[in-house]
This record gives C-alpha cells, structure tokens and sequence, in this order.
C-alpha cells in the first residue's frame, strides 16, 4: 500500500529511489490503470508509474486555466502537425484522460474486429473476449445513462432534433455513479460522481499491495538479455517543473506500456527498440464543433457536458455525433473575431449550444520527437477525410435548424460568422482545406500497433512487443485502426485481456 | 478583448497578474507561441489597417478593427499565432466573477493546484 510521489534530487547523491515489482505498468490512464489492477486480482506484485501527478477530486481545478495547467499533457501544447495545427488532449496526471474526459462507454463494434484480422492478421476470437470483459467494467464500473435530471437542455434539445430529422440518437452510457449534472467533466468531476482510474482502480490496486509511483516520467525501458527488467527515469515536480531524484522501478516478470498513444512509440523508441513501424500508424477521430444560437437560453454549461451521440453515420460516410458543452473560458478563444465584435458574440453564451462531429477519419500519421523531446505527430487529412468531416458539420447544423436555432456559427475560415437556415449551402461549399478549420484529436490511436508481421506492427495480439521477452503494449496505441467511437471501453478490455493472458502464461 | 456596456474587457481581469502566472506555469512550448503570438499581433496593423505602427500605440478604434482582421487574414500561420493571445485572453477573462456573474454563470472556485504528496 504505498504511494511514491515527487522526490526531491539529494544534494549529497544520495542513490535512486529504487523499486521491485513483479509487474511495472508505465502510465495510468484507462489502459495502464486497467492493466495494473487486473494483474493485482491475480496475485501479482504490480508498480504503476505514472508521469504526472496524483490528484483527487479535492485538488482538481475549476477553471479551464487550472485544467490545463494541472490536468494537460505539455498544457496543451501538444499538436498534430501537418497542413494545419490541431492540439492533442491528452490528460496527464494518474489516471490519465479517463479524468478529463466524459467517461462515455461504448461497445466495440464486430467490424472493428473482423478489420484487424483482416488488415493486421489479429483480432480471431478477439471480439468475444472484449466484450465480455466489457459486460463485466459495465457493472464495475457502472456504465448507464445519463440520467433525466442530469442532461440539460443542450443534450436534450440534440436528442429532439435527432428525432425530428430521422436520425438515430441516444442519451449516452458513462461510467458515473450518482451523476448530477454539474458539467464540469472536463475539468474532472469535483463532486467525484465520474468513475475515472484515480478514484476506482488505482485506489484498488494500492489495497492490494501495488506500488504507485506518480510524478515519475519513465525515460527508458531497461533489457537485460533480450528481456525487460526495468524502467528508470527522474521525478519531476508537477508545479515548478523541477527535477527530483532518479528512480528505478525493476520488474522481475515484465512491463507494460501505458504511457499513451503519443508517448508509448516514444519511450520504446528511446529505449533503443529498432521495430519499423513504432510511431507509425496513427489515427484520430479530429472533432470540430457547430454551435447552434437559440433564442431562447439553452445554458450548456447546465447538465451532463456530453450526454447525447449518434452513431447513424458511424460506417457511411464515417463520422459520429455527439453533445459537448464548452466552459466560457474555452469558447472564448474558439468564436472567430475579435475585439468589440468577440465581445458582443460573447455577450450571447446562455443562449448557445454545442455540438460536434467526431470523424472517422482513415488519414494515417506517424509520432516523432519533436524539440525538447516532446511528442509531435505529424498528421493530415486527406480530400476524402475532409469531404467526411464537413459533411458532418454539415448535418450537425441541420439538427440545430431542425431543434429551432436561428443561426449557427461554423467556425470556419472563409465562411460567415453566422448562418442561417437559407444560407446552409455556404457550408456544404466550406473549403476542405484543414487550415480553415479549428479541429481537436481527441481520441488517438496507433503508433504500437498489433500485427502478425514485425514489418507493419509493434506487438502481436497478446500485447507483446515483437523480438522482445517481458515486454507489452496496454493502451491505445496498439489499435491499429479508428474505432468510429469512443475509446475508453475498448482500450479497458483489451488491457484487461492481454493481463489476463499474461497472468495465464505466467 | 475589450470591455463593453455588458462585459467587462480582458483588462479589467487582472491580465498583467495572469500573465505573470502563465510564465511561471505554463509549459516551455505554450509560452514561446504566446510570446510570438503577441509579437505577431503588436506588428501587424500595416496588414490590416495599413498603419506603420504596433498595435499598442494605435488609438482604440484602429486596435479594434486591427483585432478583428487579424483574425481573417488569408495567411494561416498569423492566424494561428495570435489565435493563442486570444486563447489566454480568453481563459483569463472567462474565470473573472465579475464576467461570470454577468452571464448568469457561477463564480468558479479557486484552483488549489494541490496534489497527493504521500
């Protein structure tokens, strides 16, 4: 039961801090933290290192300044690099994005699986694993609906118009306990409601006799023999950025990488690992949003900050629709403009709903070390992508016109500020250049992906780094394509199951 | 962002405090595109109000046409930069009770920035 927060550099040498474990998990996000505790159920000793810092529900931020202060990875300054800039979220602090993000669960779907196999060689059988492992977080965690009381109106005004244009829609299923709507998910839940990593696995894992090692940034993976042994790096302090002492986390049985999507290639590649397709294969689902202007105040910052999806379009043409409230703080730098115009538009908040597309896109990136050592991910989208994801801006202002707004405000470069109705045809001609757009990736995949073959894949279907004993991947970034939903259920089951064959063939 | 009859303006937020925050804690990353954000933003008024002077010495008029072209301009790369200065002001302005409570939203509670250190 021990945690081992930042340590201070010693002035006098003093040794690492030096750690033993069976199993060293990096990183403690959704996969990470599932991982860990899996191994722990089994009997395993397990270290979880973790780059950022522990914080609980007390010490989370309000403000979106405090989130990405405390809560973003690089304070958000990580970006996907290529004909535009769109930023990378990504939490960083124990538990990962599983405490920034909405929490939402979503089946894997069968096509998902029969495209690994198809493409990768892997994925046989692989279904039917994941989503038993999915009915059983579904329970753990609690994975329901978003309840009445906690939806707000942006939601529900998103499911009457869904309903009003024919379109499939839901009210979606988060892993939440007693959620009462106070739409403040992405600054983490202060009233402890979401069932991130922090506030359910990792506090398991610790009763279980596992080690948590927070504001730790692993910097190699150590081999001895053609086996990882070991991982080392230097505390670093979560508030002034000061280095602390060096630590060595030693596995007697393996390590797992958890460290994210960006970060995983990384830290393999700067452990010497020579594998061709490490930082490979990247995806995303690039999200933008469309803000319907009502008349009357929808105040999105009331209710769920995502309680409403559709997955009508999820396999033609390939893009999904969901809520998703923005704070005031964040929406200010999002509205085109500026000046006294920036200020009149913002006068008009209450009455503004935001909606986006997600889409599924099949443009193909690559993660490199960028200045200071800091991931950069070098990813385009190509014509047919952004024909996808114009068409799904298109639709969502459809449903606003449909749920009554009297305006919708595209956000993109060389298009008006506003549209009405009758000017909709502006932005089914919008230009498909990504620079006119202000696109975020949300959810990432790729970079360690599983395959049969050495030459297209970082691990095989076990989690297993290729050529390389008592090594695995347990994150996102062995999926090899895009899900067309979110991640978080999918990335949890399948760490769940490579732990499990791991404990098995141990 | 300046004040309005409705709103109060980014510098009726305490900006110069902020700021001073944002250096001491922000990444290395975030701060040098801010900083060149806002040079960017202080010498461009010859682009879009077709004055020879930086944006800070304009009279308030000109600065608030210079702020709203310099966000249409065709070139991407300026766009980007000062999308930045605008994403800062932006979380700066927004936390401000005072603006908050004049969009009927509620005063945000402090951010402890406090941590588990056992």
């Amino acid at each position: 039961m021990t945690h081992v927060a930042f340590q201070p550099r010693a002035s006098d040498k003093a040794p690492k801090v030096e750690l033993e474990a069976d199993y060293v998990v990096v990183g403690s996000g959704a996969g990470g933290a599932t991982a860990a505790v899996t191994l722990a159920r089994g009997g395993a000793k397990v270290a979880l290192v973790e780059a950022g810092p522990w914080r609980d529900p007390e010490d989370y931020p309000s403000s979106m300044y405090g989130t990405m202060r405390d809560m973003f990875d690089d304070f958000g300054a990580t970006v996907a690099q290529g004909r535009a800039f769109w930023p990378v979220v990504q939490g960083a602090l124990v538990g990962g994005s599983t405490v920034i993000n909405s929490a939402i669960a979503v089946r894997t779907p069968a096509d998902v699986f029969e495209r690994w196999q198809r493409e990768q060689g892997v994925g046989g059988g692989l279904g039917e694993a994941v989503w038993r492992i999915q009915d059983e977080l579904t329970r753990e965690l609690n994975a329901v609906e978003v309840p009445a009381h906690a939806r707000g109106k942006h939601n529900d005004f998103a499911m009457v118009a869904s309903q009003k244009l024919g379109i499939e829609g839901h009210y979606m299923h988060r892993y939440v306990r007693g959620c009462d709507g106070h739409g403040q998910c992405l600054q983490g839940c202060k009233r402890n409601k979401k069932q991130s990593m922090n506030v359910t696995f990792i506090p398991e894992l610790r009763e279980r006799g596992g080690t948590v090692v927070s504001c730790a940034p692993v910097e190699r993976v150590l081999f001895e023999q053609g086996r990882a042994v070991a991982v080392t790096g230097t505390f670093r302090e979560p508030v002034t950025y000061a280095r602390g002492a060096d630590f060595v986390v030693r596995a007697r049985r393996g390590v797992l990488i958890a460290a994210s999507v960006t970060h995983s290639p990384l830290l393999l590649k700067r452990s010497g690992l020579k594998l061709p397709a490490l930082g490979e294969h990247f995806r995303a689902h690039p999200g933008a949003p469309i803000i319907g202007v009502y008349d009357e105040p929808v105040d999105m910052n009331q209710g769920a900050t995502q309680g409403w999806a559709s997955l009508h379009y999820r396999e033609k043409p390939g893009f999904k629709l969901e809520t998703l409230s923005l704070p005031l703080d964040m929406l200010a730098g999002r509205l085109a403009g500026g000046g006294t115009l920036l200020m009149q538009r913002l006068s008009e908040y209450r009455h503004f709903a935001c909606w986006v597309q997600a889409c599924r896109a099949e443009s193909v990136g690559r993660v490199v070390a960028g200045p200071f050592g800091k991931p950069v991910v070098k990813y385009t989208l190509d014509r047919a992508d952004m024909e996808r994801f114009r068409e799904g801006l298109v639709l969502v202002a459809r449903m606003h016109f449909a749920q009554g707004a009297r305006a919708v405000l595209p956000g993109i470069f060389g298009v008006p500020y506003s549209l009405t109705r009758d000017e909709l045809p502006l932005l089914e001609r919008a230009p498909l250049d990504p620079r006119a757009y202000v696109a975020v990736l949300s959810h990432l995949f790729g970079g360690c992906v599983m395959g049969k073959d050495p030459a297209r894949s970082v691990c095989d279907e076990r989690g297993q780094v290729h050529g390389v004993r008592g090594l695995y991947i347990a994150d996102a970034s062995a999926i090899p394509s895009n899900l067309g939903v979110n991640p978080q259920h999918t990335i949890m089951a399948l760490a769940r199951h490579w732990s499990q064959q791991i404990l098995s063939a141990a | 962002m300046p004040a309005s009859e409705q709103l109060p303006g980014v510098a009726d937020t305490g900006v110069t405090e902020f700021l001073r925050q944002m250096k001491r804690e922000s990444g290395r990353t975030y701060w040098l595109g801010l900083v060149l954000g806002a040079w960017v933003y202080a010498l461009t008024p010859i682009m879009t109000v077709f004055v020879p002077l930086p944006a800070f010495v304009l009279p308030a008029s000109l600065r608030d046409r210079h702020a709203q072209r310099i966000m249409q301009t065709r070139v991407y790369l300026i766009r980007q930069a000062v999308f930045l200065v605008r994403l800062s002001a932006g979380l700066c302005w927004g936390r401000d009770p005072r603006v908050r409570e004049r969009l009927g939203l509620g005063a945000y509670a402090a951010d402890p920035g406090t941590y588990r250190t056992t």
